[in-house]
């Protein structure tokens, strides 16, 4: 028998409903799949008393397509998401991230809406209170030091999921509801760099949905190629030690158009800088060397992991040379 | 706190009164006594706890079982129909799929949601169906064989089932 | 019963691949494992652990805890009677810590109470006063001359140096013409058996008697160290294994789970159910410690050994545990493989405030196999030999003694390596393999069980009992602890074979105290050999009794009585005697048949005296393996794939084929991950890894298919002829693999595991180092 802190379960249906019952707790808190949240909440590094069951809002379980753009719903499960012939179609890296995040039953009940709203990671955070409190716990909960760079007042824990570097090649939004009615923004403005704060969400407010339009090429309509790769020790199950999305159009043999964005490597999932420099250029392999060393550089992974945090910068590039091959 | 859960478990629908923080694991394990389900973690790394929701296999270990009102759980305890051994469970006794047998409840129950959905799986959909199940026992190759076997044999059995 | 066509032919159960007789209770989720059990007063056991690795407890006060309504009991060790342990001569542990805690996460109290909420928060008002002392989670800092001592009696913090000179090692190396010399480092690794440790004790008030059912893979061990926790006399306690989910040597001794499992129910005077997390389970430990090996071999030009020199370093952790065994088997196990005579050897076995080390799954061997191995492929390519010849150039020739008086009685390693080189094509493969890509083969070996028992007894190493009664099926009662490995499956079949009857007649009841006779337990791969031979041994017994009565029936001399297994009968004319009509007339007079199985080791198997701990490392058998590994090394991120597996493994007699590749593919696939993914990781002691993410166990994606190659040298003494099979095959798989990543990317990895980013680092050393030589030229 597990330990579980008291809680009280709420099962709206409706996003206006979920919206007020998580205004009238105290310390609510969003539960989709659970797959992070229940993980969490067992360590006792979240001690929600109730919890908001958004999986039962329809609005919230469906995949759209229009004509130039696709939504798709905050409590779609990553199985649907990976599996979704529009999505593979329009933005292939959104597929396949979705379908290379933890294992297969994870992805039956995970969902799009967690991966992104994910808590960020570190081996001194992702441990039970026992193992926290004997080593004095750290700043992102309840402590006083960071045991990455302890001399520091920031904390470096890496955001870790898989889907949102993908979306972030595409300038996907995310629609957000709360106490104040329903926003958009760009889903890169819902992470902001620190560790210990990571998600731009105010209070009380939940994830609806993600739009993304469709992107094609500048000289013909075919959908922007694009890929994810990630570095894991095992085949599957691990988190990404480096997750790298590439998104690229090629025309006459040179490069019209790059995007690489980044996670597992800092506290926000992230879109590189200086792609632009690369238009323009053919894909030889001085080319990828230089993407590969550009991407080291702004990968910038520091010991929240047990593997040492300079493989992972070298992956990052690695990986981001090794799709733009492919893509070629 | 407490909710009044309507499901049905291995066919059986039934109504339990249960605290809202519950786990569906400890749920059917020391409610309801269903200790076919094992706990191998401490949460969702090594799928010891898979049972089927609704035909797809899920964590029990973490899934509230608040959230499952109005489904249909089933569990290695109600694999066996009329008494005989699911094409499954004859494949991994019989292929030696089970070692020590404490991964198997959840490996035969990922497995059975895989082919539900494909009841041909070829050797890389066997693999990825499996790839949050871990076994420490047998290498994963017997495991494999038995899930082939399983696939051969489950038409066999159904007929049998029919004949009977 | 009719014979006369075709004739009755006794069944044959021996040889034929046998689902396991256990089977279908583990698919069906009948089999119950110990934290399957419950009833509506069982109470919930929870640890409190040490938050430090290294203090004084100055104070314990539990009052508090005691006095919060729903908890009824909490124990300290005040509550134990003695330390325990699982080496007689290094009982330093205790169930509870007394006085000193010397590893984070050591226990220090327990409680048991009506519920997991009330016993979570009385661990908190435990109050425990400590006096932090400086802590060592190197071994390197433990030696140090200003360290403190973690035991008093075992200063500078070495549990035990050991070492031993045999042959001549500097002649030998002066007649080499290479000599080399290697620096290995292995990361210590967990067994992470899929069932967590859990106990469930119940305790009769009335009677003061406990009955326990641990997950552990040696009920008497548990059952001695309890009665000495406890203070309790043997005869009031009863052990019962239940199913074991996995042990792979983590459960070979008594855990603190199953004596405080046992303490709590006494104080409560009822019923607890213990079950570790996890995380807890990994802080129990047990498993393989950390070793730095440095080692130095002398060749001739045709792939002839001449000496070994080798020293081998192991952070054991904090506690003495199998601690002796497992450094004298690291010097001791480079012998029995391969005619090596010169070889000198140095072990430090140190303590250190970590968890406590244990016998893993290779128990000793598998280090030293993994630098030895990887320095005579290196050694060979130098010399431009074959990796298969420069093996060959040393095969021993059974029967023999080794240098340090190992018997080897039987020896299939030239017909695994001709199975490995042929299943993999080798020949025409090896070096054709283009880019990234790579095949590496390495040999290994182990005993068939240690001849000589820890605790010296002058009992039989193996009691087996089987009754018949009038339902003429026969009761197999063994002490062995099924733990998955088959043991019961394979008892059944020797006495099915032995009788010539079907298996289905036969039911194994295994380990409970009050039913079965004692049993030392499952480890170092000793239950198929000895009980194997016991179980033989105590049909052949029934078959006389039964023999006796179909001759008194049939009216015939016993001698001229033929038994078929199910019919018995004076000669082929004769229509005989049914299996059940002869049990009839057996139990004519007498009542119910029990008869008894033997087994002992001979002493030629006991080990020699030419060092001290000789002993540690004498078998009655060994068992063989080679392995060929294939892999692709992706060069952009240096992750390691392994395409496949052929392993050869010489497993004598294959009882029961079907297990015996499942025993190998298990460990086989057990090396790869302590090859390439597994290690523990701490933080000033405090476990990193305690958790199935960060402690990476492969998962069935990147595990490869593996091919598996019985050899069956039969050896003269085993139950026929079988020898071990679960553990030889795994030590070979680490060599193996870093011999086909050099094969493959030209370097060599003497570091594990061998995670992408060693490997990447490897590979950028190595583009360095040919840049620095092309400017330098
Ligand atoms: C063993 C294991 C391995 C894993 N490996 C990976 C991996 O490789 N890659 C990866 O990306 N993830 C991994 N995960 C994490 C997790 O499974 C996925 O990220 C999953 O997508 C999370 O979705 P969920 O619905 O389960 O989220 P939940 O656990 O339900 O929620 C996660 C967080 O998001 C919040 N939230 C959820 N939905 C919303 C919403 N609509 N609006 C606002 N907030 C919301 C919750 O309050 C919570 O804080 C792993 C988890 C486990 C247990
Ligand atoms: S980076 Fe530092 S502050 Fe952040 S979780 Fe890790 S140890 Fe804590
Ligand atoms: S118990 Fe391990 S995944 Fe649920
Ligand atoms: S059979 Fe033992 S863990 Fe899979």
């Amino acid at each position: 028998m597990e330990f579980m802190p008291q809680m009280q379960m709420h099962q709206p249906t409706s996003v206006e409903d979920a919206v007020s019952l998580h205004g009238a707790a105290p310390d609510g808190r969003y539960l989709a799949g659970g797959s992070d949240l229940l993980v969490n909440i067992r360590r006792g590094i979240e001690q929600p008393d109730s919890l908001v069951y958004v999986n039962n809002i329809p609005e919230m379980r469906a995949i759209t397509e229009t004509s130039d753009q696709i939504t798709i719903g905050g409590a779609v499960t990553l199985r649907e998401l990976s599996g979704n012939s529009a999505v593979a179609e329009h933005f292939a890296a959104v597929a396949q991230a979705a379908g290379e995040v933890a294992g297969p039953s994870h992805r039956e009940y995970g969902t799009v809406g967690g991966n992104l709203c994910l808590d960020t990671r570190c081996v001194f955070y992702n441990q039970s209170e026992w193992w926290r409190a004997a080593n004095n716990y750290c700043l992102k909960y309840r402590g006083e030091i960071c045991h990455v760079a302890p001399g520091g007042k920031k904390c470096f824990a890496a955001f870790s999921g898989d889907v949102a570097p993908a979306l972030l090649l595409f300038d996907a939004e995310v629609e957000i509801a709360g106490p104040d009615g329903r926003r958009r923004m760009p889903l890169a403005d819902l992470y902001r760099n620190d560790g210990m704060d990571h998600l731009t969400l105010r209070p009380g407010e939940l994830l609806v949905a993600i739009h993304v339009a469709k992107l094609t090429t500048s000289i013909s309509s075919a959908p922007i190629a694009s890929a994810y790769a990630k570095s894991r020790i095992r085949g599957s199950i691990d988190f990404p030690l480096a997750g790298v999305a590439v998104a690229m159009a090629v025309a006459g043999g040179k490069i019209t158009d790059l995007r690489i964005a980044l996670t597992g490597v800092s506290p926000l999932p992230f879109l590189a800088k200086g792609m632009d420099d690369f238009i323009g250029r053919e894909g030889d392999e001085t080319c990828l060397e230089e993407i590969r060393d550009k991407i080291r550089t702004q990968a910038k992974a520091m010991k929240t992991t047990t593997t040492p945090p300079h493989y992972r910068r070298r992956v990052a590039g690695a990986l981001a040379q090794k799709l733009a091959a492919s893509i070629f | 706190m407490k909710t009044v859960l309507s499901l049905s478990v291995n066919g059986t629908t039934r109504d339990d009164v249960i605290p809202d923080n519950m786990l569906l694991v400890d749920y059917l394990r020391e409610n309801i006594g269903l200790t076919g389900t094992k706990v191998g973690c401490d949460g969702g790394e090594c799928g010891a706890c898979t049972v089927l929701i609704n035909d797809r296999p899920r964590h029990s270990c973490l899934t509230l079982a608040v959230t499952c009102q109005g489904a249909r759980i089933e569990t290695v305890d109600g694999l066996s129909r009329d008494n005989r051994l699911s094409a499954l469970q004859r494949g991994f006794d019989e292929k030696l799929g089970a070692q020590c047998g404490f991964c198997t409840p959840g490996m035969i129950m990922a497995s059975e949601a895989l082919l539900r959905a494909n009841p041909k799986p070829d050797e890389a959909a066997i693999r990825n169906a499996l790839a949050a199940n871990i076994c420490r026992c047998t290498g994963y190759v017997k495991i494999i064989e038995a899930v082939q076997f399983a696939a051969e044999i489950a038409n066999e059995i159904a007929d049998e089932a029919l004949a009977s | 019963m009719s014979t006369s066509e075709q004739d009755i032919i006794p069944v044959q159960s021996i040889g034929v691949p046998k689902p396991l007789v256990d089977g279908p209770e583990k698919t069906t989720g009948k089999a119950m494992f110990a934290a399957d059990f419950q009833s509506i007063e069982a109470l919930v056991g929870r640890i409190l652990r040490s938050p430090h690795a290294h203090a004084n407890i100055i104070r314990i006060d539990t009052s508090k805890a005691e006095a919060l309504p729903g908890v009824k009991a909490v124990v300290t060790e005040a509550d134990c009677s003695d330390s325990y342990g699982v080496l007689p001569i290094a009982m330093n542990e205790w169930a509870l810590a007394r006085g000193r805690v010397r590893y984070r996460g050591e226990p220090v109290a327990a409680v048991a109470a009506i519920n997991v909420a009330t016993a979570q928060a009385a661990l908190d008002l435990i109050e425990v006063t400590y006096e932090e002392l400086p802590a060592y989670f190197t071994a390197a800092d433990a030696r140090a001359d200003d360290a403190l001592d973690l035991h008093q009696e075992k200063p500078g913090n070495i549990e035990r140096e050991v070492d031993f000179d045999l042959g001549d090692v500097d002649q030998g190396m002066a007649a080499a013409d290479l000599i080399r010399e290697v620096d290995v480092r292995c990361a210590e690794v967990c067994q992470v058996q899929m069932e967590p440790h859990a106990a469930y004790a119940e305790y009769d008030p009335g009677r003061e008697r406990l009955t326990i059912r641990p997950s552990t893979q040696v009920p008497f061990y548990v059952h001695k160290m309890l009665s000495r926790t406890m203070g309790m006399a043997d005869s009031h306690i009863r052990v019962i294994k239940p199913h074991i989910g996995g042990g792979f040597g983590s459960r070979t001794e008594t855990l603190q789970s199953d004596l405080i499992a046992g303490l709590l129910a006494r104080k409560a005077r009822g019923t607890v159910r213990v079950v570790l997390s996890r995380e807890e389970t990994f802080i129990t430990h047990r498993g393989r410690p950390e070793s730095h090996i440095k080692m130095k071999v002398g060749m001739k030009a045709d792939g002839t050994i001449t000496a070994t020199d080798f020293s081998v370093v192991q952070r054991g952790g904090a506690y003495s545990g199998y601690g002796i065994v497992t450094i004298l088997y690291a010097g001791s196990m480079i012998f029995g493989l391969y005619d090596i005579s010169s070889v000198r050897f140095k072990g430090f076995r140190v303590l250190t405030n970590t968890p406590p080390c244990g016998a893993f799954r290779g128990h000793g061997t598998v280090k030293t196999r993994f630098a030895f191995e990887g320095l005579i492929d290196d050694m060979a390519t130098e010399l431009g030999l074959d990796p298969f010849a420069v093996r060959r150039a040393n095969l021993l020739v059974a029967p023999t003694m080794t240098e340090n008086d190992l018997l080897v009685n039987s020896y299939g390693l030239d017909q695994c390596l001709d199975w490995a080189e042929a299943a993999s094509a080798w020949k025409v493969r090896k070096g054709k393999m283009g880019p990234n890509k790579g095949l590496g083969m390495a040999c290994s070996h182990y005993i068939s069980g240690a001849s000589k028992p820890k605790h010296w007894t002058g009992e039989p190493h193996a009691t087996i009992h089987l009754r018949v009664d009038w339902d003429a099926s026969i009761t197999l009662l063994t002490g062995a602890a099924e733990i998955g490995q088959g043991s019961s499956t394979v008892m059944a079949q020797c006495v099915a074979e032995t009788l010539g009857v079907d298996m289905s007649r036969i039911r194994v009841i295994a380990s409970d105290s009050a039913v079965t006779p004692k049993d030392n337990g499952s480890y170092s791969s000793r239950v198929t050999f000895m009980v194997g031979n016991a179980s033989i041994d105590a049909a052949q017994n029934l078959k006389a009794t039964l023999v006796a009565a179909a001759a008194r029936k049939l009216e015939i001399a016993p001698e001229d009585v033929e038994c078929l297994g199910e019919v018995f009968r004076g000669g082929q004319q004769d229509q005989g005697l049914s299996f059940d009509e002869v049990v009839m007339e057996a139990l004519k007079g007498e009542g119910t048949i029990t008869v008894k199985g033997t087994y002992d080791t001979i002493p030629e198997s006991w080990g020699g005296k030419k060092y001290r701990g000789a002993a540690i490392g004498g078998t009655m058998a060994f068992s063989y393996a080679a392995q060929v590994v294939e892999v692709t090394v992706d060069p952009y991120t240096a992750e390691i794939t392994v395409d496949k597996v052929w392993v050869a493994h010489d497993c004598g007699r294959a009882l029961n084929p079907l297990a015996v590749e499942g025993q190998v593919q298990g460990s086989v696939w057990m090396g790869m991950g302590q090859a390439m993914s597994e290690e523990t990781q701490y933080h000033e002691g405090l476990l990193l890894h305690a958790n199935m993410l960060d402690y990476r166990v492969p998962t069935i994606i990147e595990s490869p298919p593996i091919e598996v190659g019985i050899i069956e040298a039969n050896d003269p003494h085993g139950p026929f002829g079988a020898k071990e099979a679960g553990e030889g095959s795994l030590s070979s798989f680490l060599p193996a693999l870093t011999n086909a990543v050099a094969d493959a990317m030209g370097v060599r990895a003497t570091d594990l595991p061998l995670t992408p980013d060693k490997l990447l680092e490897l590979l950028e050393k190595k583009a360095r180092d040919i840049k620095a030589s092309g400017r330098a030229a």
